[in-house]
Formats: C-alpha cells, sequence, structure tokens
C-alpha cells in the first residue's frame, strides 16, 4: 500500500518549486504591500486637518462643562489622541442621547465620552481599546488574608443602596453566596464602614474607590474586579483610516504612560 | 486482494415498484416520529385573563418601551410588572418607520401585540408616535439623515400613519402624543427647531385623527425641559416654544399638553424658575397654557422622574431618587389639580443602554425590580412604607 501510494505522488519539478516560491512571494508581497496594510493617511482620514469630538461634558470627573470652559479626563484624554495625530482639536458638547446620532451624521469624528463598549451598537460604531475599567470593585482590608471572593465566607459587605454593588450582591445571593449585606446611604459610607472595621468588603465602582483614595492617602485596600465596564473611544463603522489611527494613538498613549498620568490626574 | 462488486444504483420509481411495504413503513414510522419528538415552542404567548390594577392613586403612570422587545414574553411580563407597581397608565413609543416601512403597506404586528397585552393587564394606553421610514425621509440630497428627519413634504404621509393607528386602536388607546421633544435638534433631524413646521405637522396630524377617530386624545408638545436660548444650534427651551407654539395657532391642534418635567438634582417641591431646570417647571408651561386662554385643558406629564447614576452631573443619590419621587407623587395631588397622568420615564429597559440613561428605570433589563420599584409600589398601592433602609453612617469608636 505505502509503495502504491509512493507511486502516484510524482516527485517535485525544479520549475513547479520555481512557479510555487514566484507565487507564494507574490502573495506575501501583495499582503505586505497593499494599500490596506499601509499606515493610514492622517491627511485623508482627517481632511479639515482637525478632529471634532462628540462629548456629554455632564459626567464629572470624565467632562464637565461649568459654563465657560470643558474639563476632566475625557477632554484631557481627547487632547492628547489630537496631539499624537498632530490635529487641531474641537469639541462638541452633546447629551447622551444626541452622541450616537452625531456621529452617524458626522457632526462628530469621534466620542470621547465614558462611553461604555456597547456590543448592540457594534453595527454602527468601532470602538477602540479601552482607556479605563470602571468596573464593580471588591475592596478588602490591605492586609485581608482572603485570596478571592469564593474565600469570603459569611463577610458583612458594605455598598450604597439601591447601586449597581446592591444588584450584584442579590445575584451572589441568588447564588447561595452566605453574605450579609451593610447598605448604606453613600458609596464613602460603605468604604468608611470597611475602613474603620464594621464591614469586612465593600464594593463600589472603580472611579468612586480612586477619588475616596484621593483624599485619603494613607489608606489603601486590596482590590480586585468583579465586573468590568470598560470605556473606550468610538468612530463610526465606516472610518476603518480614522479608527486605526486614533487606537493607534491610544495605543502610544498608553505605552508613553501619558494615559496613566491622565487618569492619574483626574482620579 | 479481493473484488468487491458494486451494486448498481436502481432508480427510485424501481425501488418504490419492489420495496413499497418496506417504504410505507418507513414512512409511518417518520411520521410518528415527527409527532412524537418535541418541536420549539411557539412565540405566541397566551394574554391570560383580564386584570385589574389595584391602584391607590389613578395618577400613576409609566413609560415603556416594547418596541423593541423582541420576544412577546416579555411584553407581557413588563406589562405585568406595570401592573402590578400600581400604575393605571402606560405612555408607549410606536415608531412609525416599524409599521410603514413601504408606503401604504402597514404591517401592525408588533403594536397589536403590545396593546392587546396592555389592554389584557388593565392599562390604560398613551401612544407616541415618531421615528420616520427611510422612503419618508428622502431630503433631496444625498447627506445621511437621522431617524427623525420630517421633511416638509411628508407631513401628511405621518398624519395618515397616525389616523391609522387612531382608527385601528379606537377601543384600545386613549391618546396620543404627536411626536417627541420637537425643540431640540437632533430630536428634529438635527435641524434648527422651528415651531412653525411643528405646529404645521400638528395640524396635519390633528385633522385627520379626529376625521379617523374623534374619541382620539391627541396630546402636543413633549417638549424636553431645556434653557436653551433662541438661536442655540442644541434647541430652544420649552416656554419659549411653547409661546411661539401658541403665536402661531396651535391651540385649535390639541387636546391636551404632554409635559416632560425631570428633577434634576432639585427635590420636587423646590420653587421653579425661568433659568433652573427642576420638576415644578411644568407650572411655567402651565401658566402659558392659562395665559393663552387653555386653562380647560389638561396636562399629562408623559415623562418625569430623577437619576442616580453615580457620575452624571444631573443625578441624585439612590435613596434620595427613591424619596423624591414620592415625594412628587404626593406634590402633585395636593397642587395640580389640572394634571390626567404622571409618568415615571422609564419602567424598563429592553436592554441596557450603558450610561447613565440605565438609572432611571425602576425595573433592569433582566427584569430585576429595583428598591425604587417597590418604594413606589409601597405609594401606589396604599401599602405600608419602610423608613431608610440603610445604616446611619460609620463612626469612629
Amino acid at each position: 500500500m505505502a509503495a502504491a501510494a509512493r507511486r502516484r505522488v510524482k516527485p517535485p519539478s525544479a520549475a513547479r518549486t520555481a512557479i510555487l516560491a514566484v507565487a507564494i512571494a507574490g502573495a506575501l508581497a501583495f499582503v505586505i504591500l497593499s494599500p490596506r496594510s499601509a499606515p493610514p493617511d492622517v491627511e485623508t482620514a482627517f481632511p479639515a486637518g482637525e478632529i471634532v469630538v462628540g462629548v456629554d461634558a455632564s459626567f464629572p470627573p470624565f467632562a464637565l462643562d461649568d459654563g465657560e470652559t470643558i474639563e476632566g479626563l475625557d477632554i484631557d484624554l481627547a487632547s492628547a489622541v489630537a496631539r499624537e495625530l498632530d490635529l487641531r482639536i474641537r469639541f462638541v458638547n452633546i447629551g447622551f442621547y444626541a452622541l450616537h446620532d452625531a456621529l452617524i451624521s458626522g457632526r462628530a469624528d469621534i466620542l470621547v465620552s465614558a462611553l461604555r463598549v456597547d456590543p448592540a451598537r457594534m453595527d454602527d460604531l468601532r470602538y477602540t481599546q479601552s482607556y479605563f475599567d470602571n468596573g464593580l470593585v471588591l475592596v478588602r482590608r490591605a492586609n485581608d488574608p482572603t485570596a478571592d471572593i469564593d474565600a469570603l465566607g459569611k463577610a458583612r459587605i458594605a455598598y450604597e443602596y439601591a447601586s449597581s454593588a446592591e444588584s450584584l450582591l442579590r445575584n451572589w445571593e441568588d447564588e447561595d453566596r452566605s453574605l450579609t449585606r451593610l447598605p448604606y446611604e453613600l458609596p464613602q459610607y460603605a468604604l468608611d464602614s470597611l475602613r474603620l472595621g464594621f464591614a469586612d468588603a465593600a464594593i463600589v465602582d472603580a472611579t468612586t474607590l480612586r477619588l475616596y483614595q484621593q483624599e485619603r492617602a494613607d489608606w489603601s485596600g486590596k482590590v480586585s474586579y468583579v465586573t468590568s465596564d470598560p470605556y473606550a473611544i468610538a468612530l463610526r463603522i465606516d472610518r476603518a483610516d480614522a479608527w486605526r489611527l486614533v487606537d493607534g494613538a491610544l495605543a502610544a498613549l498608553k505605552e508613553s504612560g501619558e494615559l496613566a498620568t491622565i487618569i492619574d490626574k483626574w482620579l | 486482494m479481493s473484488h468487491v462488486k458494486l451494486k448498481r444504483p436502481r432508480s427510485l420509481l424501481r425501488a418504490l415498484q419492489r420495496n413499497w411495504r418496506g417504504l410505507a413503513l418507513i414512512l409511518l414510522f417518520g411520521s410518528v416520529l415527527a409527532l412524537a419528538v418535541p418541536r420549539p415552542a411557539s412565540d405566541r404567548v397566551a394574554l391570560g385573563e383580564q386584570q385589574i390594577v389595584e391602584t391607590a392613586n389613578p395618577q400613576v403612570c409609566a413609560h415603556t418601551l416594547l418596541e423593541n422587545e423582541v420576544q412577546e414574553a416579555k411584553i407581557k411580563r413588563s406589562l405585568a410588572m406595570a401592573r402590578e407597581l400600581g400604575a393605571s397608565t402606560i405612555v408607549q413609543f410606536f415608531p412609525w418607520a416599524y409599521y410603514e416601512p413601504q408606503r401604504g403597506r402597514f404591517s401592525w404586528d408588533n403594536a397589536d401585540k403590545i396593546i392587546r397585552h396592555a389592554n389584557r393587564q388593565g392599562l390604560r394606553v398613551i401612544a407616541r408616535l415618531g421615528l420616520v421610514p427611510e422612503w419618508a425621509r428622502q431630503s433631496g440630497h444625498d447627506e445621511p439623515t437621522t431617524l427623525n428627519y420630517l421633511p416638509d413634504e411628508s407631513y401628511d404621509d405621518f398624519a395618515r400613519y397616525a389616523a391609522a393607528f387612531a382608527k385601528r386602536y379606537m377601543n384600545s388607546v386613549e391618546a396620543v402624543i404627536v411626536w417627541n421633544e420637537p425643540n431640540l435638534s437632533f430630536e428634529w433631524g438635527y435641524r434648527p427647531v422651528d415651531p412653525g413646521a411643528y405646529v404645521r405637522l400638528l395640524r396635519a396630524v390633528y385633522l385627520q385623527i379626529k376625521a379617523a377617530n374623534s374619541n382620539m386624545l391627541v396630546l402636543a408638545g413633549a417638549l424636553a425641559p431645556t434653557l436653551e436660548a433662541p438661536g442655540s444650534a442644541a434647541g430652544l427651551n420649552e416656554l419659549d416654544y411653547l409661546t411661539e407654539m401658541y403665536q402661531l395657532g396651535a391651540r385649535d391642534y390639541f387636546d391636551a399638553l404632554a409635559v416632560h418635567t425631570y428633577g434634576f438634582r432639585d427635590a420636587p417641591a423646590t420653587e421653579p424658575g425661568t433659568k433652573r431646570l427642576n420638576f415644578r417647571r411644568a407650572e411655567l408651561l402651565r401658566d402659558i397654557m392659562v395665559a393663552r386662554g387653555d386653562a380647560d385643558k389638561s396636562v399629562f406629564v408623559t415623562e418625569f422622574g430623577w437619576n442616580d447614576h453615580p457620575r452624571w452631573s444631573g443625578a441624585v443619590r439612590p435613596s434620595q431618587r427613591a424619596a423624591y419621587t414620592i415625594q412628587a407623587f404626593e406634590f402633585v395631588a395636593a397642587n395640580w389639580p389640572w394634571l390626567e397622568s404622571l409618568c415615571i420615564w422609564a419602567l424598563r429597559f429592553p436592554a441596557d443602554l450603558l450610561s447613565h440613561p440605565d438609572n432611571f428605570t425602576l425595573v433592569s433589563a433582566d427584569f430585576k425590580r429595583k428598591p425604587i420599584y417597590y418604594a413606589l409600589q409601597d405609594y401606589a398601592r396604599g401599602w405600608e412604607r419602610s423608613e431608610r433602609p440603610w445604616l446611619p453612617p460609620p463612626v469612629a469608636e
């Protein structure tokens, strides 16, 4: 059987090998040199030399319009992206409900507005990589020996009444986790409860925790994310080149540490 | 090496001729199997028995968003939750683009489902009409248009849709709201807002609706609370907009005013002001109605509420949201005799929007009742309310 098989397979001739090599080289050259893989051209992607940023400036500390200026983490981030791309920048303050329409109708090039990645919008939008995760975090005392949330046992967990943390804890209860819930009127009280020893852990969102720690530099906890809410920049789906440029600029800001500096400034 | 003799394939006809008994047996077995194997359940959901809303406050109303709900079971469940809340009325959006995808060809399945289930739950329905199908958005140029773009030449088409709706749901829908927040540019198709154009639209819709169903109430306005000054690209404040509507003859073309009034960061009883957005701003709109001789018309607040998002600058804390919402119902019961319904925005979204609007809802997308749902339910149904379901602030010992 093996001999018969060998007889059916002809050894490749020199000519065949040459044709195959030329074909592979051609395919590689096409992939490497085709316009699709060339770095996008900033002038083509943003022909006006300007990047128009849609932002809902009612989200401190990400963006807030005080009547005279717009400032915040998102504003600094968008400005840094524009600098990376050597573009002028213009902000358009738009309420959340109108943000996506503004992008689709071309009134904004990008949205930088504490936007969570929404799979339902991916027919119309492209998102860049995330620049901040505002998920819920479980905070324990720095010297807490428990390894993860499963090891918390009957821990007393502090949280803000009626917040998303309460929804999460009620889901955990449905999964038969025996926890003791400690509701407080404000999320700061939940963290106070942990800090002062009334609770074994607290659940708040990442922004709340960072703002709390800004005011109490002498206190820190052991932090683990229990949900993920990644914030990203959004562009219209048909602006692939602009998306590659903006995403690349964001990657560069991460690499250089400038993104971390911006986040530390505001949170 | 052995040789295997292959049988020639026989024709189907010959096979049938020779093996008809075997084939009959196979067919019989197949039929039995087909009947025995469970098939996917039909999407059709039983309406169930006729329900009655139990409420101690019939002004309680909830804005639902069922037009994008794919599963009928979820439509029914949402409406049952509205009834259990103690809401006597719902406001529901019926997008024109969904029901007349081609000029003159109506497809009412989705609307039928929603209205049938709402009525079966004992709920009164106020319908909000808007959202323009592509065929009616042709603007004569290539620029993309949004779903709120309604060119003048399509006003009569929209009016015909509204009339067809009013006729079809003659005994099951109580009122229709003509458009949503036309004083915002983006709700007006990203064009400068135009009270005159809105009055022309209102007139066209009113006349056709009344010709089709004279009992259908036509609600105008549903203006957004905003401080935008005349000339702003974003829109025009609702006080100036309503004044212009009256100046341009709107009075004859609506039966009652739909009002949106949000509390933002103020408590419900906080005094209103022309430069301040709060719950009692609705009183300023009422003053305009009275000044224009429309005191006999009633007001439906078709959107109101507080938001408890932790970051949004217009939000309050969840504990405040629950308290303010109840206080608002108590306030209007004592002070707004001209009010017909107070509709909270919103009962539930079919899917999370992943930003602060999610914090306006009473029920999560996955049907989890939020604490504010229970607080409002206690009030609406006259049940005893628990005080302060949270602990006092922790203090160092």
